[in-house]
């Protein structure tokens, strides 16, 4: 069925669930897959599923999934046709989209002119004005030194917003309320933005109160057609990091998604765009929407456009890639019921969401009707401390708003995490929260929630005292509550004891 | 067999007693029936009087944390013999400082003060880059610095003492 490029097999130039879920697709559509691994990767589940594997380098980002040489290196050698690059790493960056084409291989992306006109935010922001599309008020290039940012801070009015130049997925983003606390953010942002991007220029934005984040899903092809696929709600955010989307957006109607969506698209033919491709908007309390910028690649949370528009966007990009037609009008796609996706991060909420990797001893994903449970974990996988958090996404759908956030309270309760901290139970309490419920959303919902969420309420106190004076008293080795399994299959053994060479 | 359970600042005695998942527990005056089966994945069963929990048991640093239907809470259990031979002795020593050490493996990116420095609630001290992420650390509550152990560009894991606030 992909002809014209003809991509028989694809490399996967990430790790996690996302090369997971590309994966699971090409095994659909009949394409042989490579994945590719640093040293810490070795056991992750996109390793264990694709039909090739080959180590690229060492743990750090920058010596292995950053590796742009290398990985094309690999991409020629095992003989693939295309490369998906996921969403951060390389997804955004043109230089490897060119040493892709330059290497003969198909880039599941945009043509590199078009990532580069998107990728620096600052021109993306020029171009969007062209069009007449609004932006918020902010800097029109980089700035360069601390002095610089502090005039553009001044002249905006605090609090102001530090944006990674070639920003994404809220890397190297920070508010400031007072030039006091400007230069420590500046730090700040320059050195997160240099790690996640290898480039760590950064531009000023006034701060918009209180909005709402909303985006447009946007596929063009190689032919001129481009439609959208409507909106996501990202409005729960901490530290700028999306933790709940949802599409629809319950602030958004018919009218003002035919706006959105025709200002997107306008953006995106601009661009020259090809591919998958997102339109980020703010939008205030009057739903007047104002440009962000356009994310050039396959979000994290693409699964709710694909559960409220029945495509599987991963085709749909290698469609794309392969040079076929979109094959439908704007106004044959529609919009049924609605999806949210949580995002299941090894964290702990209750400690400032610091990062909590290791081992994972136990775990039980929800299953059920309507559930999708996107994860790059297993039981006895171990997250590594050496990328970002995100160990599953759980998707749900539901005939309408309501009827989602039901199933994903139930969803939530059912999923077991046991080894490392996770943020489902700040998930939960979102998730049952009168605020969130009724649609009253903004960014700064969730960190205002925040102070409000205990560990625990005292209602289950005497469970938890059992399970745990239980837990002791077995260890004591006064008796095991379950005799052991007469012959506990290979998997399990793996699990328990930590993977070893193959046995004979 | 008697424990002391500590969650918080309270403490009770459980006594636990059974055998083969089937166990006898009493704390205060209630007594429950309860049959428990645990797995080396830290998910447990609990048939409590006939009502069904699944129980995440994690083991911390001397402490278990047990989530419970959406709760969280940090369990201490001690035999109950050991727990009085370590409250009797227990001094005042230690109170009012705060001892901050690395939660997760990571480097050092900046350290914001130095030894004898005064510090006010909410501060920044110092920022560790881990999966990714600058992590700032800030002060819980005003005091003096009287050590920084830790200098930028360094790899800490879990549990390193960074820096100490009288």
């Amino acid at each position: 069925m992909l002809r014209e490029h003809r991509i028989n097999k694809l490399l996967i130039a990430n790790r996690g669930e996302i090369a997971v879920r590309v994966i699971r697709t090409c095994r659909e559509l009949g394409l042989a897959t490579v994945a590719v691994y640093s040293e810490a990767d070795r056991e992750a589940l996109h390793v264990l599923m694709a039909d090739e594997a080959y180590p690229i380098g060492p743990p750090e980002p920058a010596a292995s999934y950053l590796a742009i040489d290398r990985i094309v290196q690999v991409a020629k050698a095992a003989g693939a046709d295309a490369i998906h690059p996921g969403y951060g790493f390389l997804a955004e960056n043109p230089v490897f989209a060119e040493a892709c084409l330059a290497a003969g291989l198909t880039f599941v992306g945009p043509p590199p002119a078009a990532m580069r006109a998107m990728s620096d935010k600052t021109a993306a922001r020029r171009m969007a004005t062209e069009m007449k599309v609004p932006v918020v008020p902010g800097t029109s290039s980089p700035v360069s030194d601390d002095a610089e940012a502090a005039r553009a801070a001044r002249d905006l009015g605090y609090p102001v917003m530090i944006k990674a130049v070639m920003g994404g997925g809220g890397k190297g983003m920070r508010l400031v309320s007072r030039e006091a606390d400007l230069p420590a953010a500046l730090r700040m942002a320059r050195a997160e933005a240099g790690a996640a991007f290898a480039d760590g220029s950064i531009y000023i934005e006034r701060y918009v109160a209180e909005p709402r984040h909303i985006e447009i899903q946007v596929l063009a092809d190689a032919h001129g057609n481009v439609v959208h696929l409507g909106e996501r709600e990202c409005s729960i955010q901490r530290r700028h990091q999306k933790l709940i989307e949802e599409s629809p957006s319950p602030f958004v109607d018919d009218a003002m998604r035919a706006r959105m969506g025709k200002a997107a698209c306008e953006v995106a033919a601009a661009a020259g765009y090809v591919n998958a491709g997102t339109v980020e908007f703010l939008v205030d309390r009057d739903r007047n929407f104002y440009f962000l910028e356009m994310n050039t690649r396959l979000q994290v949370e693409h699964p709710v456009t694909e559960m409220v528009t029945g495509l599987d966007l991963v085709r749909e990009q290698l469609r794309i890639a392969a040079g076929e037609r979109l094959g439908y009008r704007q106004d044959e796609v529609r919009l049924r019921g609605a999806a949210i996706e949580c995002r299941i991060n090894a964290e702990d909420p209750f400690a400032g969401f610091m990062p909590s990797p290791g081992t994972i001893t136990g775990l039980r994903a929800a299953e059920g009707p309507w559930v999708r449970n996107d994860s790059g974990a297993y039981e006895g996988y171990t997250v590594p401390r050496f990328y970002d958090t995100l160990v599953a996404k759980l998707i749900v759908w539901g005939a309408d708003r309501d009827a989602a956030i039901r199933r994903m309270a139930r969803a939530l309760g059912e999923y077991r995490i046991v080894g490392v901290h996770t943020t489902i139970p700040v998930l939960q309490r979102v998730l049952a929260h009168a605020d969130f419920r009724a649609a009253r959303l903004s960014t700064a919902l969730l960190e205002r929630m925040l102070p409000m969420f205990r560990p625990a309420e005292g209602r289950y106190r005497p469970v938890a005292m059992i399970a745990a004076a239980l837990t002791a008293y077995e260890r004591l080795g006064r008796t095991p509550a379950i005799p052991p399994s007469p012959s506990p299959g290979p998997w399990r053994l793996g699990a328990r004891r930590g993977w070893g060479p193959p046995r004979p | 067999m008697k424990f002391a359970v500590t969650i918080s600042d309270s403490t009770e005695m459980i006594e636990v007693s059974g055998a083969g998942g089937r166990f006898r527990v009493t704390i205060g005056e209630q007594v429950w029936d309860v049959d428990a089966r645990l797995t080396p994945q830290g998910i447990s069963s609990l048939l409590i009087d006939g009502s069904s929990y699944v129980a995440d048991v994690k083991d911390e640093d001397g402490f278990f944390r047990v989530d419970v239907q959406g709760e969280s809470y940090d369990i201490r259990v001690e035999e109950e013999t050991r727990h009085i031979i370590r409250t009797r002795g227990r001094a005042a020593g230690g109170h009012g400082s705060q001892i901050v050490k690395a939660p997760m493996p990571g480097k050092v990116s900046h350290v914001s003060v130095r030894a004898g420095d005064t510090v006010n609630a909410g501060d920044p001290l110092l920022v560790i880059e881990a999966m990714k992420m600058e992590n700032e650390f800030k002060a819980r509550a005003a005091g003096t610095i009287t050590q920084v152990r830790v200098a930028a560009g360094q790899t800490v894991n879990p549990g390193d003492v960074l820096l100490i606030i009288e």
